[in-house]
């Protein structure tokens, strides 16, 4: 046993493609959290709307993404779908529409469950003084539940981003592809394996950070927290 | 078995099939040995972290921490590549498989226990200790059996976690479901294209999960805290 975390360092090669990997993993996260968020809003705002029919099937959708695994949505959005659909595209975008997919369900739920909270006699009430549906929603009852749900989807959003490592399967050259292709050159399986870990760690720190500058800015008026 | 599924579904149909649904009994068996297992040391972590001890709530903090920022494909890479490489053993995938499984649960469950023994009001554990009940005592008679109806909802909602991870170990040789689709789904057989393989598999991991889901959900309406608040959910 000796550990030579000097081998991977030491390589300007490796160095570089480990940047290329935390930028390229970041990257394709941060595309696939804001599309999944604007398709997460539509989908819960479907269902709290009650909109005919399309509640049902978006209930559905969500269910069906939240109980199988992503990797198994990765491999069919990026070799089922093309193949099927005869369109060709870089492996990246493959991946940002199968995040984009997996994570609006996850945002959804999110969504709608914070939705819920905000008291039924407020929605009664503007109902009351004739407002009309989207006046109620966008100004009653999203700016109720926005700042309560913010910290949910923070800590969603990196509970997500730590499961993107399976994008390297598709040949994305993310973070986990470049620590693969290391492994496969140095055999300093454990020490690279350690070195990816931090990586993904202090991303995932990074982004909280991020959010945190984010939520400052967004609900000032919320005060110190 | 497998004559019938191939007297019913054809030739290339009904193996595909057949050897989809064998290879799932072991995405079944790993799951249920991580949540067993994961349970097990869940209980130990959770038991510490509520003790009256400075040093186990700081050691029990650290391993969740630890755990729930570590990616879970990090850990199966670790324990199936890495250490295996370090010491110069010989780790089977099974075992492999079961280790950061097992890790990855028990950092998950034993955060929903705390939030569950935590969530029992302190004038409990005050009225527990004025009659006289030490650590153990108030814990087995009077915390446990309240935290336990908080925690039961998302014990079994974690399990469709649990099992949505075990996809992963096909990545360090665990023959599963996944490994096998994904067999299929390269060989160019027809009637096992990608677009037809892998909604296949989703629909058989949504079987395994969607009943755990329903019953998580009809816990949490029965008796569950009313909190509203979704648990982030992953993999």
């Amino acid at each position: 046993m000796e550990l030579r975390f000097f081998e991977i360092y030491r390589n300007p090669e490796y160095l570089w493609l480990l940047a290329e990997g935390v930028t390229l993993s970041a990257l394709v996260t941060l595309a696939g959290a804001i599309l999944g968020f604007a398709m997460a809003a539509c989908l819960a705002v479907t269902r709290y709307e009650r909109i005919p029919v399309l509640h049902w099937i978006a209930a559905a959708y969500v269910d069906f993404i939240r109980n199988t695994p992503l990797i198994v949505q990765l491999f069919f959005v990026a070799f089922g779908l093309p193949q099927l659909l005869g369109y060709v595209w870089p492996f990246w975008a493959h991946a940002v529409l199968a995040l984009t997919l997996n994570f609006s369900a996850y945002f959804a739920e999110i969504l709608r469950a914070g939705f819920q909270t905000v008291d039924a006699g407020q929605h009664d009430a503007a109902r009351a003084l004739g407002l009309p549906r989207f006046v109620r929603f966008f100004k009653i009852v999203l700016p109720q539940s926005i700042a309560q749900m913010f910290a949910s989807l923070n800590s969603q959003f990196i509970f997500l981003f730590l499961t993107t490592g399976v994008i390297s399967e598709i040949g994305v050259r993310d973070l986990t592809f470049a620590g693969l292709y290391i492994d496969s050159r140095t055999f300093r399986s454990f020490e690279v394996f350690i070195t990816l870990t931090v990586l993904y760690i202090l991303v995932s720190l990074a982004f909280k950070g991020l959010m945190r500058l984010v939520e400052k800015r967004a609900f000032r008026w919320k005060g110190a927290r | 078995m497998k004559d019938l599924f191939i007297a019913l579904l054809g030739k290339p149909d009904g193996i595909i099939l057949f050897q989809l649904l064998e290879a799932t009994q072991y995405t079944i068996y790993l799951s249920l040995i991580a949540f067993l297992g994961g349970g097990l040391l869940a209980a130990l972590i959770t038991l510490v972290r509520i003790a009256p001890n400075t040093w186990g709530k700081r050691i029990s903090v650290s391993y969740i921490w630890l755990f729930q920022s570590t990616p879970l494909l990090m850990m199966l890479f670790l324990a199936g590549l890495g250490v295996p490489r370090l010491f110069d053993i010989d780790v089977n995938p099974w075992t492999a498989a079961i280790i950061s499984l097992v890790i990855y649960a028990s950092a998950y469950l034993s955060d929903v226990w705390r939030g569950a023994v935590e969530s029992v009001p302190v004038g409990q554990w005050e009225g527990a200790r004025a009659i006289g009940l030490g650590f153990l005592k108030t814990l087995r008679l009077v915390i446990l059996p309240q935290a336990f109806r908080i925690a039961l909802a998302p014990t079994v909602g974690f399990m469709v976690q649990i099992i949505k991870g075990t996809s992963l170990a096909y990545i360090i040789g665990f023959h599963d479901l996944m490994a096998i689709g994904k067999r299929w789904a390269n060989a160019p057989v027809e009637g096992s294209e990608p677009f037809i393989i892998f909604p296949l598999m989703a629909l058989i991991y949504f079987a395994l999960c969607y009943p755990l889901t329903l019953y998580s959900r009809h816990l949490e309406r029965s008796f569950g805290a009313n909190t509203n608040k979704v648990a982030p959910a992953a993999v």
